[in-house]
Formats: C-alpha cells, sequence, structure tokens
C-alpha cells in the first residue's frame, strides 16, 4: 500500500512539472539567421578595457567599444583609420600629437562623447591605484611613467590635455613616428568615470556598462557564454549580424565538435594535431598573424659564448622542415621581422647550410664532437613545443653531430627560470602589440625586460631608436634592416623559426568574415549568406 | 506503520519534493524557492531529528568543531605550499616593467610580508570574505564559486543517483548469480569502467552517440540532452566500484549464519538478499560514499572540460596553473568543507545500517 502511494505521489510530482515555467534562455529568442555563433576558449578575464591584458577580453571589447583609431583591414598591412577621432597630425619631430575628436557620438545611455572620457581613460589607465598591467602602453606621453609610478600625483602635468577647440593634444617623451598606433589598442579607449564611480568592479556586468562600439554587452553568463547585440545608435556603419553569441568553450576538440555538428559558425584555434586533416576541408582557412616562434641563446653561457657556435646551430636548423611538420602554413623565418611588416625580408639570416655550419662548429675549436660541452635546450610544457624541440634537437644530431638535451617546465616555473638565466636555449614567441616593426625590434634592445638573451648591443639599441622617430617609411626600413643584420647576422643571440598563423573552420553560413594579421575579429564587417 | 500519521505523510511529502526538484532541474524547469525551502528544510529537520534520535547531538557537534579546526590547518598549509611554487601570479610571457608590477603587487598586498598577507587572509576569511581573483579581476572568490558550483553539484548529483541506483542492483546480482555469465559480464564491465579513463570515454561516448546516432548533444550545458553523456562518463567509474564493492561485500554476507536461517525458515531467495543480506553489505559502500560524494559533487576537471560546462571543477586545475591564489585557496577549502561535510553525513548513517556501532 504504502508503496503504491509513493508511486502515484512520484507520477503526480511529474505531471506537476507542467505546472513550472521553463528556464528562459536569451539564446532561445535569437533567431539563426540573424545571430553568428562564435566560441572563445576561456572565459574573459575582465572586460574592464584599462585593465584587461589578454586576447580573450580584447577580442569582446573590442566590440563593444571604439578608439580614437582603428586599423582598415581590407588592406594586408594594417594601415590607420578614423575611428573616434575624426582627423590626426603631429608635428614634424613626432613628438607632438593632434587628435580631433568626432561630433555626435552618443555612448548607449544617451549621453555625448567628448575628449575629455579619453582622457579619463589614460588617467585610469596610469593611476597606480588601478594597477594596470598595461599602463606601459601610454609610457611614450610626457610624464607618464612618473605618474604611473606614483612620483607625480598631479596628472594635469602629464602631457595629455584638451584645448580649447575639443582636439586632444598628446605630448611625448621624445618622438614617436608609430604612436598612433598605441591609440587602437584597448587599453587607451576612452571610459565614462561616472558610471565606475557608481558601480565599482561590477561597472562591466550587461545590466550596468555603458559603451559606444557596434555592439552591445546584452549578456555575459561567467565561464559559459557572452551574447552581444547591434548598437542601433552606432556612428559609424552599423553591424551586419545583429547577435553574437559566444559560447566559452576550453577545449579545441569539444569546438570542433560543435562546428561539426553545425552548433558554431567559425571557430578558432584549431587543435594542432588535427591540422593535416582540417587542412583539406573547404571551411579551412588560415591567415598570418604578426607573431613569432624563436629560440634565444644565453649568451653568457659556454659554449655559446662564441658566435661561431651560435651561427652554426642558427644555419644547421632547416625551417622549413619544421614548418612542414607543423602544417600550419607557418611561413619559416630567419630575419627577425615577420610577414607583413615593413622591414621583413627573405634574405635576412642565415639560410640552412649545414656544411657551412660543421665548418664554422670546427673553427670554434669542436672538431672532435664529443668534447662539445653539454647543451640544453628548455621549452614550456606543450605538445607544439615539444614536436619542434624534437626536430631541431634530431637536426642538430644530423648535420652538427650534437647530441643536445631537451627539457620542459610548466609556464609559471619556465618564465620563473628565464628570469634566473639558467637556460642555454629557451623557446620563446612574441605576438605584436601594434603593427609596427618597433615592437619586435625593441624586444632585442639591452634594456629590455623580456630579452633572456644576456646580449646587448649598443649599436643595435641605437638602430632601433633612431628608426623609431622617423617617419619616412623607406629611411626607417634601412634602419631596420641594418639593425637587423646585427641580430641575426653579426651577433645571433637568437634562432628566428617561424612567423605564426591563425588557423579557422568557417562554415558556409558565414558570406564575409574578415580576417587581419593583428588576429583582431570584427563582428561588425561579418555577413551571413 | 500507519501511512496516514503526520510523520509518513510529511516524509512523502518531503521525497516527493526531493523528487520533484530533481526533476525539474533535469528538465532544466526553474525552481520555485518554495521548494528549495522545503528540501532544505526538510534535510535539515531530518538530520536534526535523526541525530537527536540517536544521541549523538554532542557527537556532531564535535565534530564541526574538529572541521573548523580542520578547515584552518588546510588553508595555512594551502597558504604555505602555494608560496613554494616557482613563478608567481603576474609572471607571463610579456615581462612588466617593476613599477607596474609594483603597482599590482600593493594592491592585492603581496609587497607585504608573508606573515601580515596570511593574517589579512584569514581576518577576511572568518568575515566570510575569499579576497579577489587574480586572474579574473574584481571578481570576488565566493561570487566565482556561487556561479560555479551549483553547476558541478547539479551534475554530480545525477551521476551519484546513477551510481547507486545502478551500481548496488549489479553488485547484488553479480553476487547472487556467482560465476555464472551474469557474473562475468557485469564485473568485465566493471573492471573496463573503473579502468577505462574518462578522457577516453568521453569521446567514444560522443562518436557513438552524437555522431552515428545522433541522439545527444555533444557539448554545452543547456538541457536535458546535454546532461545526459556528462553524467554517463561521470557516472561510469563510481557505478563500477559500487558495483564491485556491493558483489564482494554481499559474498562474504551470504555466508554467515543469520542468512544461512534465513534461507532454512524457507524464505524466497530475494526476500533474503532484500531484508537480511543487504542492509549489512552497504556497508563498505557507504565507507566509500564519503570521498566519492565529495569528489563528484566538486565536479571532474576532464568531464567539464570536454563538454564545456560551466562547473568549478577547472577552477580547482587552472587557479594552479594561473599562480591564483587566493582562488586556489577558495577551491581547496570549498572541496575540503565538502569532503569533510560528506564524511561526516556518513559516519552518520553508519549507525542507522549497523545498530552496534555507537557514535559518541
Amino acid at each position: 500500500m504504502f508503496y503504491y502511494l509513493n508511486i502515484i505521489l512520484l507520477c503526480l510530482g511529474l505531471s506537476l512539472t507542467s505546472c513550472f515555467k521553463k528556464k528562459q534562455s536569451e539564446q532561445d529568442n535569437l533567431p539563426l539567421q540573424d545571430t553568428l555563433r562564435f566560441n572563445i576558449s576561456t572565459e574573459p578575464p575582465t572586460l574592464d578595457w584599462s585593465k584587461a591584458t589578454d586576447t580573450t577580453s580584447s577580442l569582446i571589447v573590442d566590440n563593444i567599444m571604439d578608439g580614437l583609431l582603428d586599423y582598415d583591414s581590407s588592406k594586408g598591412s594594417l594601415e590607420l583609420k578614423s575611428a573616434l577621432a575624426e582627423k590626426w597630425s603631429s608635428t614634424p619631430d613626432n613628438k607632438t600629437w593632434t587628435f580631433t575628436i568626432r561630433k555626435n557620438i552618443k555612448w548607449n545611455d544617451g549621453k555625448e562623447f567628448e575628449a575629455s572620457h579619453v582622457l579619463d581613460g589614460w588617467e585610469r589607465l596610469l593611476n597606480p591605484k588601478t594597477a594596470s598591467e598595461y599602463a606601459y602602453f601610454l609610457y611614450p606621453i610626457k610624464n607618464a611613467r612618473a605618474y604611473s609610478e606614483g612620483k607625480l600625483k598631479d596628472f594635469s602635468k602629464v602631457g595629455v590635455s584638451v584645448n580649447e577647440q575639443g582636439q586632444l593634444v598628446v605630448e611625448l617623451e621624445e618622438g614617436k613616428s608609430y604612436f598612433p598606433y598605441f591609440v587602437t589598442h584597448t587599453s587607451t579607449y576612452p571610459i565614462r568615470k561616472d558610471i565606475i564611480k557608481i558601480h565599482g568592479d561590477s561597472w562591466t556586468d550587461p545590466k550596468n556598462i555603458v559603451t559606444l562600439g557596434a555592439y552591445n554587452l546584452k549578456v555575459w553568463e561567467h565561464d559559459k557564454r557572452i551574447i552581444l547585440e547591434r548598437n542601433t545608435n552606432y556612428y559609424n556603419q552599423a553591424a551586419k549580424i545583429k547577435n553574437i553569441l559566444i559560447h566559452i568553450i576550453a577545449e579545441s576538440g569539444t569546438a570542433l565538435n560543435l562546428f561539426e555538428k553545425g552548433r558554431l559558425d567559425a571557430i578558432q584555434g584549431l587543435p594542432s594535431r588535427e591540422l593535416p586533416v582540417l587542412r583539406k576541408r573547404k571551411e579551412y582557412r588560415s591567415h598570418p598573424i604578426l607573431a613569432t616562434y624563436y629560440y634565444g641563446i644565453n649568451v653568457k653561457q659556454k659554449p655559446f659564448d662564441d658566435v661561431r657556435v651560435r651561427k652554426a646551430f642558427n644555419m644547421a636548423i632547416d625551417r622549413k622542415q619544421i614548418t612542414d611538420l607543423l602544417k600550419g602554413d607557418q611561413i619559416p623565418l630567419t630575419g627577425w621581422v615577420p610577414k607583413n611588416l615593413l622591414g621583413y625580408d627573405t634574405s635576412l639570416g642565415f639560410k640552412f647550410n649545414p656544411e657551412k655550419a660543421r665548418e664554422l662548429m670546427d673553427e670554434a675549436g669542436y672538431k672532435d664532437r664529443s668534447a662539445f660541452p653539454r647543451v640544453v635546450i628548455s621549452y614550456n610544457t606543450h605538445e607544439d613545443h615539444k614536436r619542434v624541440a624534437e626536430k631541431v634537437q634530431a637536426q642538430l644530431k644530423k648535420h652538427l653531430g650534437i647530441q643536445v638535451e631537451l627539457s620542459n617546465e610548466e609556464w609559471k616555473t619556465y618564465l620563473q627560470s628565464l628570469k634566473t638565466g639558467r637556460q642555454q636555449i629557451y623557446r620563446m614567441g612574441w605576438v605584436a602589440d601594434y603593427p609596427d616593426p618597433d615592437n619586435f625590434m625593441t624586444l632585442m634592445t639591452s634594456y629590455s625586460e623580456n630579452n633572456h638573451t644576456n646580449w646587448g648591443s649598443g649599436r643595435y639599441d641605437s638602430l632601433v631608436e633612431e628608426a623609431g622617430v622617423l617617419s619616412d617609411e623607406k629611411e626607417r626600413m634601412k634602419l631596420y634592416i641594418e639593425a637587423q643584420k646585427v641580430l641575426v647576422e653579426e651577433e645571433v643571440p637568437v634562432i628566428p623559426i617561424y612567423s605564426s598563423q591563425s588557423h579557422w573552420l568557417i562554415s558556409d553560413r558565414v558570406a564575409v568574415f574578415p580576417l587581419n594579421i593583428m588576429g583582431k575579429v570584427s563582428f561588425k564587417k561579418v555577413q551571413l549568406r | 506503520m500507519n501511512i496516514f500519521s503526520i510523520k509518513t505523510l510529511l516524509s512523502i511529502f518531503f521525497f516527493a519534493c526531493l523528487f520533484l526538484t530533481l526533476a525539474l532541474s533535469f528538465l532544466n524547469y526553474e525552481i520555485p524557492p518554495w521548494l528549495w525551502c522545503v528540501d532544505f528544510g526538510g534535510l535539515l529537520v531530518f538530520f536534526s531529528y535523526y541525530t537527536v534520535k540517536k544521541r549523538m547531538l554532542a557527537y556532531v557537534f564535535k565534530r564541526i568543531l574538529g572541521a573548523l579546526f580542520t578547515l584552518f590547518i588546510i588553508a595555512t598549509v594551502t597558504f604555505v605550499l602555494l608560496r613554494t611554487l616557482p613563478g608567481g601570479p603576474f609572471d607571463q610571457e610579456k615581462t612588466l616593467p617593476p613599477e607596474i608590477k609594483a603597482n599590482i603587487e600593493a594592491k592585492y598586498h603581496l609587497d607585504r610580508p608573508l606573515l601580515y598577507q596570511y593574517g589579512y587572509y584569514l581576518s577576511g576569511l572568518i568575515q566570510g570574505d575569499m579576497g579577489e581573483s587574480y586572474k579574473y579581476i574584481g571578481r570576488n572568490i565566493s561570487s566565482i564559486m556561487a556561479e560555479t558550483l551549483p553547476v558541478s553539484i547539479q551534475l554530480g548529483v545525477y551521476a551519484l543517483i546513477l551510481s547507486y541506483l545502478l551500481g548496488i542492483p549489479f553488485g547484488v546480482l553479480a553476487a547472487s548469480r556467482q560465476n555464472t555469465w551474469a557474473d562475468r559480464t557485469l564485473m568485465v564491465g566493471a573492471i573496463s569502467g573503473v579502468s577505462l579513463p574518462s578522457f577516453l570515454v568521453a569521446p567514444l561516448l560522443i562518436l557513438f552517440f552524437c555522431f552515428y546516432l545522433d541522439w545527444f548533444e555533444t557539448a554545452l550545458w543547456e538541457g536535458p540532452s546535454y546532461y545526459i553523456l556528462p553524467l554517463l562518463v561521470l557516472g561510469t567509474r563510481p557505478v563500477s566500484f559500487i558495483a564491485r564493492l556491493t558483489r564482494a561485500s554481499v559474498l562474504e554476507v551470504i555466508q554467515s549464519d543469520y542468512v544461512r536461517t534465513a534461507k532454512a525458515k524457507g524464505l524466497h531467495h530475494w526476500t533474503v538478499l532484500y531484508k537480511h543480506v543487504l542492509k549489512n553489505s552497504f556497508l563498505p559502500v557507504l565507507t566509500f560514499s564519503g570521498p566519492l560524494i565529495a569528489g563528484i559533487l566538486t565536479g571532474s576537471f576532464i568531464v567539464e572540460h570536454i563538454f564545456a560546462i560551466p562547473g568549478m571543477a577547472k577552477h580547482l586545475v587552472n587557479s594552479v596553473t594561473n599562480r591564483d591564489y587566493p582562488l586556489i585557496l577558495g577551491a581547496t577549502l570549498i572541496y575540503s568543507t565538502v569532503l569533510i561535510f560528506s564524511n561526516l553525513v556518513v559516519d552518520l548513517l553508519y549507525s542507522h545500517f549497523d545498530p552496534r556501532i555507537r557514535l559518541s
């Protein structure tokens, strides 16, 4: 009796479910024909653009906000075009820059956009209390560094102001021809201090955030999904697609499964092991990005204090074999600046030349290869880095007759080891912050925090600095090529390996999906069939 | 038993509510607040009534005090261990200029002596504040946990129910048909279930159910058809484990004298199993349940990773890779709390299954 009653009650319970409300998800209301479905691999650490430093956060911020200037992605080498600033100009020494702000731009809460909002953004970025990692982006500005260090308390002494015509005037410490690129970066976007004051840290919640980009942030379910909706009051050409549904999917294989099932329209970051198969598909697309992959050589450690050994290693590595192995259309690199940037030149650096490499080794006093000291190549633990390192190991064995060892460490441990300078040869990469060769060239200056080779050359430093001031492209190019010669032909503290590519699957539903060398995704230009 | 007694009716109502909650959550319906109140209220009443009846109140109180002390030790040890890890939270590919690093460290008090940081953390903890994540800037650990833990628990509860619902009958069946094909099939299945890793089971199930049969969704967390595969993958191991444990202990109990007596009385085979064997052979399963419940409720990194489930397990792993100290501590403490609590419940249940055990 008791058991029957129980069962009846359970059935009753089941039938009761009809009286309850089904969970309403925003996603259910998105019509497929007006929605692009996309994936990102991690939860964006923050959408506060003064604090964001990673590519995922920037991807979202770039679509809900605009900067003073933007890239013209219709051209291969990204040129600048106007955005919030209508015009920009500089004095001949590239020291003072003036940005004329476009009129009649409204934030999505209806308030008019003003030059002072840019000023607010920069003050916040530099303020030591904000503790922004990208504060150094504005260091070229006069007194900005002192303000960020807390030595200068008065922001009006920092070289940025709004003049009577409402223009933004920026005064730099020293001339920089590529300064306008900095104002395309998310960290330099204008902000609304009044909004941040009201909501505190939660100002980036969809219900609080105030933006002016092509899309509005509609939903942000942490670790799950983000939904963007077209901003109908956008000052520029409005976005083609109304809704962007972005799933947060950590595993690239999972994203691939969802793509196969037609649940995603475009996926980025394909599993590298699958590339040989995926690249044959019609949806596959790869595009060069401004990123390089290289090995650094610690010149303080034996046997690499001898430049002949460094040169020999450079010549004994066949980059083509490595890119063939990875099958991701990477471009073999012997110079320092990646493809699509001023100063990229395939004739720079050493071509694969095992005979010459062996000669150099003999000259360096290692005729007897068994007398060659123990050498370790270090990399951070990752499948792809391992594959490259093993290939390099095999090539050195084959062409030089040297047995090098491989050693891998977990990422943060690896970074720690790099700082202590224990490594002999280390793997590293660099992804451009702005599309100018300066970003890659300053990396190897003697005072750069990212140069772990212990190598420094006054000549290289001054060439790079000199080039940074110039506006004339030909002159700049000349200097950058000369500097690269010092780096990859004379002193060779580095072994450039390849210039990277981004890999995509883009479904037939998508008619237009612009890819660019900065790896930026601009949803407003995407079109569906 | 009088089915119309208040007590019986109340417990029927309570179990119906529990079942309803489960069904609603599985079918992706909104669960009204009153239902939550009944569930949690009922559990609390049931728990208190049981403790008082068994005269274990003092014991429970002592255990809770002990748990607090354990948590304090865990927080301390984790705190110290974290600082011995090489690499810091703000080390990254692009090295930060020293003054910027100083600003960040000042913001999170990392420039202060370790003892100060420890004191600061503990005082926050006592006030229920687990601090702010280093990685997810501006987000509180409590809010991260509040958003991800329920998802893990939801999946975990389904998997747990599946484990007991399948594991115990499988074990009993295998034991009562010892050395027959049924026994062998079940035990081969159980051994594979225990030994096959979930990163293998998951893709196999996806391939079969999503790509060949097209029954379920491959990933995401949006409704019943999304829940089933992760639930199967998460449940495989506990089902197998429970089946094996049950089988072993049923076999042992079956040989005891009182079972022989029961059989001699002429009771039916299944009646003997159900009335006399099952309850006593449940003790090993119960022992195993403490860590099992804690492990399953806090989620599985692999299952959440493969199925893109917004649960908490990924924070247990990724926070370490990111050296996100507050998040590591928070996730560890949550996990420990669930573990300690489920062990306590298991210990209390002992005396229900074996009245000889008295806790005091």
